[in-house]
């Protein structure tokens, strides 16, 4: 049966457009039940027999429940416990969702994909007996409401010949007395988790929202404080209102960050404005959360203030007062006033679950705590729980569900218990959650794709691959390395000039594009490398055996060949796959020495040395056009063997030979990515570093003159050449302190699909190449994989994936990348401020 | 003043018909008997008889042929034709009748002016457009077919020629009854022709001295009373209203309409459902006659 | 409308459609009594009308008859309320032009041309409201118009569009599906032979897939076949009834 819908919309130019769609009503939409008797289904989802897993005194008969939006939106931790079993969802209910809140949608579809929750999704828009039109001067709210009670009534009465009866969940108190005043069944959330026996925890996870229908907002979950408790934030405008403000200019929108030294203060970094804007008292702030958009209105050049010299932290009050800072508000003109401005409403909320700690209680007893998150950034959260004494000395995890205007610290619910503080484990395992790192250990699905051992190379390999065996080639990795993804060597040719080969590890053969192990790789994104742990994004029979380019046995790699005169200009390159047998695993240190070693002759050592000469060649070539040196304080830790203890702190060294697989591998990365940019013009995975913008140099600029040294920014030439000037002979660190002060100013260097850039921003400013991609390391990063796939259909020893064509996937693919790539920075910078610590505790005088 | 507006109205089925031989649709397989000989709308692919055109097959001994329903006219020796003049060239005239090629009017074929029986002379091919010009319309009969399927015509008597005041009435070729005689007199003193390629003219019948000697060139311009044209006007919504229910184009069905209709003002006979009726009755006219 | 769910995680596209299925198809046969032949047909919202003139002599200084076979004209336009915004040329532009130029290519294939040599035939189409599967609508109704005229053809051309979301092909895509900027595959085929008169791909598909898609238009084009066939059936079998009862 054909309905149509037709709908007004109002175009760009003002004008008014009616839009009419078909809309099918159809009567083979079953109710998924295997109890059922009427609908043929053959995969029925929802249990013949719903027998809850827990006793509900509530329901004690088999029931299936039927969820409200509400629910699904602010109560998704309890639908995650595995007492809750037999849902029907609503096509109506998620689409209202994926609208409203997107990770809440996400979590849900995590629900219904797995199978033991019995979550089932029935499209009742589009059967024929749960249709309904929406009436006039309805509003989407009520229509939507309507909906689940009609979609309600017609399971009534489809079950109504067995003993299975439907439940209604909502949070809507107006909703429930609709659907009893029908004669159904329904009960709040709050309501029916009580009444489960057994779980007292699950009231924990009850999320802190009873709203009444007619006040419910869009994005300002108010209560109207019973008991006429004062209110303390100003109220929040509605999205109309914010929309028509922005596009008026009075408003504008910006992301808000928390102020480091004083809570009372933030900033608001808006789009367009190179100065972020400043916000001072926890009333201006008006209940914004670290990272949330919101809609700002600028204060008149007369009321502008100055940040507080004063290093304040927020020690949690347990009263609901607002204790603004009385001493240092003065108004007028202050010295130093920058522009200043008030929060007046939240255009999208930033809320994910947080990591952290229960603050110790002040009354003995009570359920109401507050707790505070590892982000210093993230404001105090008031929970309730019950379960104080377990949670008190652990790390808990604790998500964000409302912040009413009465309420001094916004609302949430404990979600989960991580273990003891202290101990290493929960300290990483809080370190990886905050981080967002995936680390949970490889699915049997993904362990599946593997290779079987005993793994050997067979005839049909050899005669696609190239059999380069004979050839000396070495690897030259840091000490106590076990993935090692690239091998070189060097051999001198009879017409003076040389072939120099980078040898990459195939990783893109054994992980081939949509298995498990392609997604979870790419989920992944990179190798996390903590201070005593290694996160691997591949499975370690491939990272440390099968891809590693080890000493003394044959693997499969990707080779790229240069011919170059001793001047180091390439004649030409070509790229294969091959088998190579590598000779030696050597570390920085070996090599160096066998480089200096006079005695040694052999093949190795006369790669090794030729190499060591063209590298030096090609980084003064470099620097001449213009590339950065600069230092970062790297540090490493000596670990103790049995306890994994830190003992020792030391820098890192740096060689020569460091230096030396360095420039080849930048040269294979750049002869790479002008390969596959030919191949690929829309879609090639490339890297760029965007030119850091003038203002970024101030801080280093101004350092530098307090010194004498005038260091020049216009470009990247000017800046290298100028750095290398400003060197004070009786501080020699000097020079390397400002080189690490750059380091600080840069852009952060991101992945790209090279269709959705115009050429010119393909640019890569440190390394002062027009051009580049990461293709050296496809063990520990995916881009690199990627890029392997790529440059495999260019020189057509593999088939074309349609994937490797979409642009857009591709740089969907980036974003995740560069996203999992600063979190893994993150997070082994925070791995090494915790093992500093932990070694600076432990060598405490006791 | 009224105005009539009719909503969309359901196609009319007469049910009381039993269905007819074999229908089919192009594409459709009608034998795979290689025996039989292949006619118009039909064709042959690996060993199978496959239709061209919906239709009736039609089969006489071993000759399959599928009639279309609906189609162009396809001359026959000897049909009566109404055409008009399309182009008039060299020693002939273009004429159409709604044929897929226009048929052809030689100068030798038509009646010179004064009945007069001699080889047609220089003088005569420049004279043509005085006798017919484009526009005309003329009554003819078909003499031969050309190869390529046009038509050749000839007015060889006093019954054909130009053709004065009166109605044309299109309709479609296959509602026309191959009979005798085309030419009908009707008792309302209407004369009508039917022309076989579907054209049907309805004029007024001539009185007895207006019958001209002169090969039919010259027009009777004389004015047409009011009754006359009513009576004209009345055949015209008949004729139609028959075409419009698909029903056989003969003289005792159009007389049986016309009586049919006189309970009704002209005017009204253009009301579908007036129409409908008064075809109802010549339905049930027609049938008790059949049986 | 960015992100509009295509293809719903429990198999259903935004109209309520399973992939498979075409939509709601509705026509009538012999809509004009003036015309040789017409037709209207309409799939879904997409509305389409066709008259056929002919076979009739060659008009116009245009063309020259040619001596083995019949000319065949065909104007597709589109009525300045077809479409969202109000169309300002209904015809004479680059896609009318072009649209025309195949829908003529694809009748030449079918129609028997050398049994009417020095004729002309013209197809007119007009689209009266477009909502994605213009040209398919187009090559139904002027299937349907041929037949009502009585010009003798091979076969049917049916006509189907399929689409490729989520590594699913889609049957009959409707215009808010083409709009979203994936591959859609138009064929035009004789049912009977399974011949391809007519291929036309819009955006990007992947070669791997193309079977795929392919399959599924044509198994869009026989089941339209079926409907037609039916519908003319059913025309043929009145009207010769109404012809034989007197």
């Amino acid at each position: 049966m054909l309905t149509s819908r037709s709908f007004v919309k109002k175009t760009r130019k003002g004008g008014v457009m009616k839009v009419v769609r078909e809309h099918y009503l159809r009567d083979d939409i079953w109710c998924g039940s295997a109890a059922c008797t009427k609908c043929p289904i053959d995969k029925p989802v929802l249990e013949k027999e719903p027998v809850p897993e827990v006793e509900n005194t509530l329901c004690s008969y088999p029931h299936y429940l039927l969820l409200d939006t509400n629910v699904v939106l602010h109560q998704v931790d309890i639908l995650e416990d595995k007492a809750i079993k037999n849902v029907i969802l609503l096509q109506t209910v998620q689409k209202e969702v994926k609208h409203r809140s997107l990770p809440s949608y996400k979590r849900i579809r995590d629900l219904i994909a797995n199978e033991t929750k019995r979550f089932y999704v029935f499209t009742n828009e589009h059967h024929r007996d749960t249709y309904i039109e929406i009436e006039p001067k309805e509003s989407p709210n009520d229509f939507n409401d309507r909906a689940i009670r009609k979609s309600l009534a017609w399971y009534d009465e489809h079950f109504k010949d067995t003993p299975i009866k439907i439940v209604l969940l909502t949070n809507d108190i107006d909703n429930r007395e609709k659907a009893r005043n029908e004669g159904r069944v329904a009960y709040t959330v709050n309501e029916y988790v009580k009444a489960m026996e057994g779980r007292p925890e699950l009231m924990d996870r009850l999320a802190q929202i009873e709203t009444k229908e007619r006040e419910r907002k869009a994005n300002d979950s108010d209560i109207t404080a019973p008991g006429g408790r004062n209110v303390l934030y100003p109220e929040h405008l509605s999205s109309y209102e914010i929309n028509a403000g922005i596009k008026q200019g009075r408003y504008k929108k910006g992301t808000f960050k928390a102020s480091r030294e004083n809570f009372r203060e933030g900033y608001v970094s808006v789009q367009g404005m190179e100065k972020m804007v400043f916000i001072k008292g926890l009333a201006n702030q008006n209940r914004a959360v670290q990272g949330d958009i919101v809609a700002v209105e600028m204060f008149a050049e007369s009321q502008w203030t100055a940040p507080s010299t004063v290093i304040a932290e927020d020690k949690g009050s347990k009263e609901d007062v607002l204790d603004e800072d009385t001493d240092n508000s003065h108004i007028g003109p202050k010295k130093g006033a920058v522009p200043t401005c008030r929060i007046v409403g939240i255009i999208q909320r930033n809320w994910r679950p947080f990591c952290g700690v229960i603050m110790p209680a002040a009354v003995k007893g009570g359920t109401k705590h507050l707790f505070m998150a590892a982000e210093r950034l993230i404001p105090k959260i008031r929970i309730e729980t019950q379960q104080y004494e377990t949670l008190a000395g652990n790390r808990i995890i604790v998500s964000i569900d409302s912040w009413p205007r009465d309420s001094r610290y916004p609302l949430g619910h404990f979600v989960r218990n991580l273990g003891a503080i202290g101990d290493k484990d929960t300290e990483n395992e809080v370190l990886l959650l905050e981080h967002d790192v995936p680390h949970l250990p490889f699915s049997e699905a993904v362990l599946s794709f593997l290779p079987k051992l005993p793994w050997t190379i067979t005839k049909e390999d050899e005669t696609v691959r190239e059999d380069l065996r004979h050839v000396d080639i070495c690897s030259v990795d840091p000490p106590g390395c076990t993935d090692i993804d690239d091998a070189l060597h060097y051999k001198p040719l009879e017409n003076g000039n040389a072939e120099v080969g980078v040898h990459i590890a195939d990783v893109s053969h054994f992980i081939k594009p949509g298995n498990a192990l392609d997604t979870e790789a790419c989920s992944r994104g990179t190798t996390v490398y903590l201070v005593d742990r290694r996160i691997d994004m591949v499975p370690d029979l491939l990272s440390s055996n099968l891809c590693s380019l080890r000493g003394g046995v044959e693997r499969f790699a990707f080779s790229t060949l240069w011919e170059m005169t001793p001047e180091a200009e390439i004649v030409n390159v070509r790229f294969t796959k091959s088998i190579i047998k590598s000779r030696a695993a050597y570390t920085y240190e070996q090599a160096q020495n066998k480089i200096d070693d006079k005695s040694q002759n052999d093949a190795l050592a006369i790669g090794l040395r030729g190499l060591l000469k063209m590298a030096k060649i090609l980084k003064q070539k470099r620097t001449d056009n213009g590339a950065l040196t600069l230092a970062s304080s790297e540090i490493r830790f000596s670990m103790d063997s049995e306890t994994h203890d830190p003992i020792e702190v030391e820098r890192k060294v740096m060689r020569e030979t460091n230096s030396m697989v360095e420039e080849f591998m930048l040269l294979a990365n750049v002869s790479v990515a002008q390969r596959i940019r030919q191949e690929f013009p829309q879609s090639a995975c490339l890297r760029r570093h965007p030119v850091p913008p003038l203002s970024n140099f101030e801080p280093i600029i101004k350092v530098a003159l307090t010194r004498g040294f005038e260091l020049q920014v216009d470009s990247g030439k000017a800046l290298a050449d100028s750095l290398d000037k400003a060197n004070i002979p009786s501080i020699p660190f000097f020079n390397q302190l400002l080189r690490m002060m750059t380091t600080r100013c840069m852009t952060q260097a991101l992945y790209f699909s090279s269709g959705m850039l115009p050429e010119d921003e393909y640019l890569h400013f440190g390394l002062a190449s027009p051009i580049y991609t990461h293709f050296t390391s496809p063990i520990r990063r995916y881009s690199d994989v990627i890029v392997h796939r790529m440059l495999a259909v260019a020189i057509s020893a593999d088939a074309c994936f349609p994937e490797l064509l979409d642009k857009a996937k591709i740089q969907e693919i980036c974003d995740n990348l560069n996203y999992r790539h600063r979190m893994a920075q993150y997070a082994g910078r925070a791995s090494v401020d915790l093992h500093t610590q932990v070694g600076m505790y432990s060598s405490l005088p006791v | 003043m009224a105005i009539f507006i009719t909503t969309p109205r359901k196609r009319h089925v007469c049910d009381e018909f039993t269905e007819p031989q074999r229908l089919v649709t192009p594409g459709a397989t009608i034998t795979a008997d290689s025996d039989f000989m292949r006619g118009h709308g039909t064709y042959m692919e690996e060993d199978e008889l496959i239709a061209s055109v919906a239709g009736v097959v039609e089969k006489v001994n071993k000759l399959i042929s599928v009639r279309p329903l609906k189609t162009r006219y396809n001359g026959e020796v000897g049909d009566v034709i109404v055409g008009r003049i399309q182009e008039v060239g060299q020693k002939r005239w273009k004429v159409d009748v709604n044929s897929r090629l226009n048929a052809i009017l030689m100068l030798s074929a038509v009646n010179l002016p004064g009945g007069e029986l001699r080889k047609r002379s220089a003088e005569d091919e420049l004279k043509m457009r005085q006798y017919l010009t484009e526009g005309d319309l003329i009554s003819a009969e078909v003499q031969s077919v050309f190869s390529d399927g046009a038509l050749s015509l000839h007015t060889r008597s006093l019954k054909y020629g130009k053709l004065g005041q009166g109605i044309m009435v299109r309709v479609s070729p296959s509602l026309i009854k191959r009979r005798k005689t085309h030419f009908h007199n009707l008792t309302c003193g209407a004369s009508v022709i039917l022309g076989n390629n579907g054209y049907v003219w309805i004029t007024r019948t001539p009185t007895e001295e207006e019958e001209a000697p002169d090969g039919g060139f010259v027009q009777n311009l004389q004015p047409v009373s009011d009754e006359d044209r009513r009576v004209l006007a009345r055949l015209r919504n008949c004729i139609l209203g028959l075409a419009d229910h698909r029903m056989m184009l003969y003289d005792t069905s159009v007389i049986y309409t016309y009586a049919a209709s006189e309970d009704y003002p002209v005017a009204d006979l253009l009301n579908p459902d007036i129409m409908k009726d008064v075809i109802l009755k010549v339905r049930q006219q027609l049938n008790q006659e059949a049986t | 409308m960015a992100g509009l769910e295509l293809l719903s995680d429990e198999g259903f596209r935004l109209d309520g459609r399973r992939p498979s299925e075409l939509r709601k198809i509705r026509l009538r046969l012999g809509v004009f009594d003036q015309a040789d032949g017409s037709a209207y047909i309409e799939q879904g919202n997409t509305k389409a009308l066709a008259t056929v003139y002919g076979p009739h002599e060659v008009l116009g200084g245009k063309g020259k008859p040619l001596h083995d076979k019949v000319i065949i004209n065909c104007q597709y336009s589109m009525a300045t309320f077809s479409t969202n915004e109000r169309k300002n040329r209904p015809q004479g532009d680059r896609k009318s032009t072009e649209m025309s130029l195949h829908l003529q290519r694809t009748f030449e294939a079918t129609i028997q041309t050398h049994l009417y040599p020095r004729s002309q035939i013209d197809i007119f189409v007009q689209i009266l409201q477009a909502d994605g599967g213009n040209y398919c609508a187009c090559v139904n109704a002027a299937t349907l118009a041929i037949i009502n005229a009585g010009i003798p053809m091979k076969d049917y051309v049916c006509a189907c569009s399929s689409g490729y979301v989520n590594n699913t092909p889609l049957t009959d895509v409707s215009y808010l599906e083409e709009s979203q900027g994936g591959p859609v595959v138009t064929v035009a085929m004789l049912p009977k032979s399974e011949q391809i008169a007519l291929f036309k791909m819009d955006n990007r598909l992947h070669v791997d897939h193309l079977e795929q898609v392919l399959e599924v238009a044509s198994k869009g084009c026989k089941d339209m076949y079926a409907v037609m066939n039916a519908a003319v059936k059913e025309h043929v079998s009145r009207m010769a009834k109404s012809m034989e009862c007197s």
